[in-house]
């Protein structure tokens, strides 16, 4: 008071109220705190889901509960440079160095953590194979060392092959295969999943490949076999590798063999196979191949790299560089190694908020289940809005026995506990139906239990209006009942509807994510916040595999606080008492 | 007056019959065989003409046979003598099982009651006392934590902070498994697991009717006869809790009665997570089990509870406001 002169004039400038309740709005900093959150997660969602592609159906078990990080190809400075042999496991990568010291790099969370209990004693390596948990090493003088995950005779290294020149060793996910320059192959692991069966060659191997569940061998002779069974077309080599191929490499499904005149044949399964088609241009110029988990990389006769088949992760997006003189390929990961020991890496560097129980990548469907959370809470707003301002609008206006049926209509329905009746609601209709079905069922289920609350809203609204005399002016004027209720009197009731369809927002994103936690929302694969959370309450998960459930619980929640907090900021900016004037 | 609670109790009877058409409409879209459930387990001991009679005779004996107004007749008529049928999967009465997870369910939440009665109303009138404050101001960024985040969340949050961190307390159940507690070692079993249920519970339920009661006695304290009383000489107390807070009662009655009602539906969450066997996990249960006997009773329960409170509300209001006249 008293600190400026009042100028009369402007003071009775007329602001019109919505520029008022702006005004008001923004000068608030937690509201617009609160606005920039929901407009940053919100479009966030939107925009991002339409660039990042999702497969609903995706599941890929070696990949389930990993934790966030990028790592996985961050080779460490102390060994580039000086590599004498290098592997790539599924989220970490180990090396050795000139001097026969280990290296290792990346991510080795739960059962992988053993990895990092080195076997005592180890002397100066020489061979290095890594596998989905574990790891083996051979010593410059023979001795084989396996470690890790040591469950499933998994590490209990064939003693056969200890003690023998190993040439190479190679390791599945949970088996390892080695070659002794005797041309004999030794096998240990879980041979559950994996049968392995070399003893028609035993003696005449040149090299092997191996990937998860299949394994090829090659003889002096030239000729390919593939060394485990399956049904699928895996174990059907072409005729017309035999006798020229000099290397083998395989994917998880398909083989693949590098002929004497440097071009490649693949075999397998037949969609897989049109996906990892060879690029025509690299046809008789590759001079080494390996494969990942759905790619293969090649070494061209240029020193260059090159690498085909699925790019999920961003796998083969090589480089272009060349001087390369072998490359390596495992799961979703690269790296070329150049003769001085060199090294560069591409492919999957890891995941930013891990993954969950399937293998699925967390922060895309974060982003995929934020779209369908969000789009489904703002729909069901605007159903049940619509619903409540009609009803409630014709209820107050007039009146009488209309008032009486719709106000009843509505106690009985919030009369009933929302819950139970949503989930009953959602069972009477929920086998029949398909995916998209079921999230457009629940937008009505909550926009038709929710409505009540706006129609007692909407007819209070009306009824004060009512009151004022600018009614009583049109209607003296003989203006249509009609275009009283739209014009005159709803621009003065929609003010309020917004704050509270502002806060109802909220609630509706609360009741989906809680009615698909439950199991009676949306279902998986469809991802949505409260389904996400949905395996997560067992003491294993919450503590362990944390980030499976506090990203999506941040993300939740940071939406329903920033919701509220913007419609409490919309009320007070709306509301004529709270203005200084 | 009288005739007023008649002509409510009147209109609640027709709502209940037409709520109970809904939900017997709902039970009989479920896509579930009932018979099929009953009879499955003797397909393999019958030949298929024999297992085909079996089935019938069973059609006849639950009365599906009849046409569906028959049938609905004849279903209300068992549940108005309290007869609710038999469960599917336990094979008893709906009656029996249904006993002891509504008291369980009522242990849980009357224990709520007393904690969020016990905390709110202090906090909600020191706040508004202090509006404005860093204490208000500190208090409201609580609670709208409370009210924003799902019970789900928090649920999850104390489960890693109490039980898995700092081990305090269960993670969830009832009791602790294998042990033949009684008496007092009993009880205390029971209360160390009811910690973060209830903890939960009273710290979403908190949020919202704190706020409320803020709302209102800040609306009550800014009335002429609170200047009265002050400029009468009254201590602070008395016209805090005499004058303004009786005031402020009214609009909070309605709202403390919606929430208890509410948190019989709400307790379907906070049952399911700390595997607490009450009316609402049991409602999860029944209906991810097909056991829709038991999912009837408990929905019925539920329509109940809504409507008879409904008019415990309206009937608040003239105890606790003698302004209010119903007519």
């Amino acid at each position: 008071m008293g600190k400026k002169q009042k100028d009369l004039f402007r003071e009775e400038m007329v602001q019109s109220p919505g520029r008022t309740a702006a005004r008001n709005f923004f000068s608030r900093r937690l509201s617009i705190v609160g606005m920039a959150i929901f407009a940053f997660i919100f479009f966030g969602c939107l925009i991002t889901s339409l660039v990042i592609p999702i497969d609903l159906t995706y599941t890929d078990s070696t990949r389930i509960n990993l934790p966030p990080s990028l790592d996985y190809l961050r080779v460490p400075d102390a060994l580039a440079g000086n590599i004498k042999a290098m592997d790539i496991g599924s989220t970490y990568g180990m090396g050795i160095d000139q001097n026969g010291k280990l290296h290792m790099w990346g991510t080795m969370y739960d059962t992988a953590a053993k990895l990092k209990d080195l076997p005592a004693d180890m002397k100066p390596l020489k061979l290095i194979a890594c596998g989905l948990d574990h790891a083996s090493a051979v010593a410059e003088d023979g001795t084989i060392y396996s470690w890790g995950n040591d469950r499933m005779n998994i590490t209990k290294i064939n003693e056969d092959a200890q003690g023998k020149d190993i040439v190479d060793i190679q390791a599945g996910q949970w088996v390892t295969i080695a070659l002794d320059s005797g041309g004999n192959l030794y096998f240990w692991g879980n041979d559950s999943q994996f049968t392995f069966r070399a003893s028609d060659h035993q003696g005449s191997y040149k090299a092997f490949a191996i990937n998860i569940a299949t394994a090829i061998g090659l003889t002096n002779d030239g000729n390919v076999m593939a060394l485990t069974r399956t049904d699928t077309g895996f174990s059907r080599v072409p005729d017309e590798v035999q006798g020229h191929a000099v290397a083998v490499a395989s994917t998880d499904k398909i083989g693949a063999a590098l002929l004497d005149d440097g071009r490649v044949i693949t075999w397998g399964p037949t969609t897989e196979r049109e996906q990892l088609t060879v690029p025509e241009e690299i046809q008789g110029r590759v001079t080494q191949i390996d494969g990942g988990r759905t790619h293969f990389s090649a070494l061209l006769d240029d020193g260059s790299v090159v690498s085909w088949g699925e790019n999920s992760f961003g796998q083969i997006n090589y480089p272009s560089l060349t001087g390369y003189d072998k490359v390596i390929a495992g799961y979703y990961q690269n790296a070329a190694l150049t003769s001085e020991g060199g090294v560069a890496t591409w492919g999957q560097r890891g995941y930013l908020m891990g993954t969950d129980q399937s293998g699925r990548d967390v922060f895309t469907r974060l982003i995929y289940g934020g779209r369908i959370s969000l789009t489904v809470g703002f729909i069901s707003v605007l159903i049940s809005g619509f619903i409540g301002i009609l009803l409630g609008g014709m209820s107050g206006y007039f009146g009488g026995k209309t008032d009486m049926f719709i106000m009843r209509l509505g106690e009985v329905f919030s009369s009933i506990p929302f819950i139970p009746l949503a989930i009953m609601l959602a069972a009477v209709v929920s086998n029949r139906i398909s995916d998209t079905q079921r999230v457009i069922m629940i937008m009505f289920i909550l926009g038709f239990l929710n409505w009540p609350g706006f129609a007692r809203l909407a007819r209070a609204q009306i009824l004060s209006e009512k009151q004022n005399e600018f009614v009583t002016a049109a209607q003296a004027m003989g203006i249509r009942e009609r275009v009283i209720i739209f014009r005159h009197i709803m621009p003065n009731v929609l003010g309020v509807v917004l704050v509270s369809l502002t806060l109802s927002m909220a609630t509706c994103l609360l009741l989906e994510s809680t009615l698909s936690f439950l199991g009676f929302g949306i279902i998986e694969p469809t991802p949505t916040w409260g389904n996400m959370l949905n395996k997560c309450v067992d003491s294993t998960v919450i503590r362990k595999f944390w980030w499976r459930w506090v990203f999506p619980s941040l993300a939740l929640g940071l939406s329903t606080i920033s919701i509220n907090i913007m419609g409490d900021g919309l009320r007070d900016a709306i509301d004529p008492k709270s203005n200084d004037r | 007056m009288l005739s007023y609670i008649l002509r409510r109790v009147l209109y609640i009877i027709v709502v209940f019959l037409l709520l109970s058409v809904l939900l017997f409409a709902m039970y009989k879209l479920m896509p579930v065989d009932v018979v099929e459930m009953y009879t499955s387990g003797m397909q393999q001991e019958m030949t298929p003409a024999e297992y085909e009679r079996y089935q019938e005779a069973f059609r006849i004996k639950l009365g599906l046979d009849q046409p569906i107004p028959v049938q609905y007749a004849k279903w209300m008529g068992r549940m108005l003598t309290g007869d609710f049928g038999t469960s599917v999967k336990y094979r008893r009465p709906v009656i029996e099982i249904i006993k002891s997870p509504m008291a369980a369910t009522i242990l849980l939440n009357a224990v709520t009651m007393i904690f969020v009665f016990a905390i709110c109303i202090p906090l909600g009138i020191s706040t508004a006392v202090r509006k404005g404050k860093i204490y208000d101001n500190s208090v409201q960024v609580v609670t709208i934590l409370g009210y924003s985040l799902p019970t789900f969340i928090i649920a999850l949050t104390v489960i890693l902070l109490f039980s898995l961190v700092l081990g305090w307390t269960p993670i969830s159940g009832m009791y602790t498994p294998g042990t033949q507690l009684t008496g007092f070692a009993a009880a205390l079993d029971r209360a160390k697991h009811m910690i973060l249920p209830v903890g939960v519970m009273t710290f979403t339920s908190l949020a919202s009717l704190t706020r409320y009661i803020r709302a209102t006695m800040i609306d009550a304290l800014r009335m002429d006869y609170i200047r009265t009383a002050r400029a009468k000489g009254l201590r602070e107390k008395v016209v805090i809790y005499g004058h303004a807070f009786r005031n402020s009662l009214i609009p909070f009655i309605t709202v403390l009665i919606g929430w208890f009602l509410g948190m019989f539906g709400g307790s379907v969450m906070v049952e399911s997570i700390f595997n607490w066997n009450g009316m609402g996990k049991l409602l999860i249960d029944s209906i991810t089990g097909a056991d829709f006997a038991v999912a009837m009773a408990l929905e019925m329960f539920y329509v109940i509870i809504g409507l008879v409170g409904n008019l415990i509300i309206d009937l608040a209001y003239t105890v606790v406001d003698p302004r209010v006249r119903l007519t």
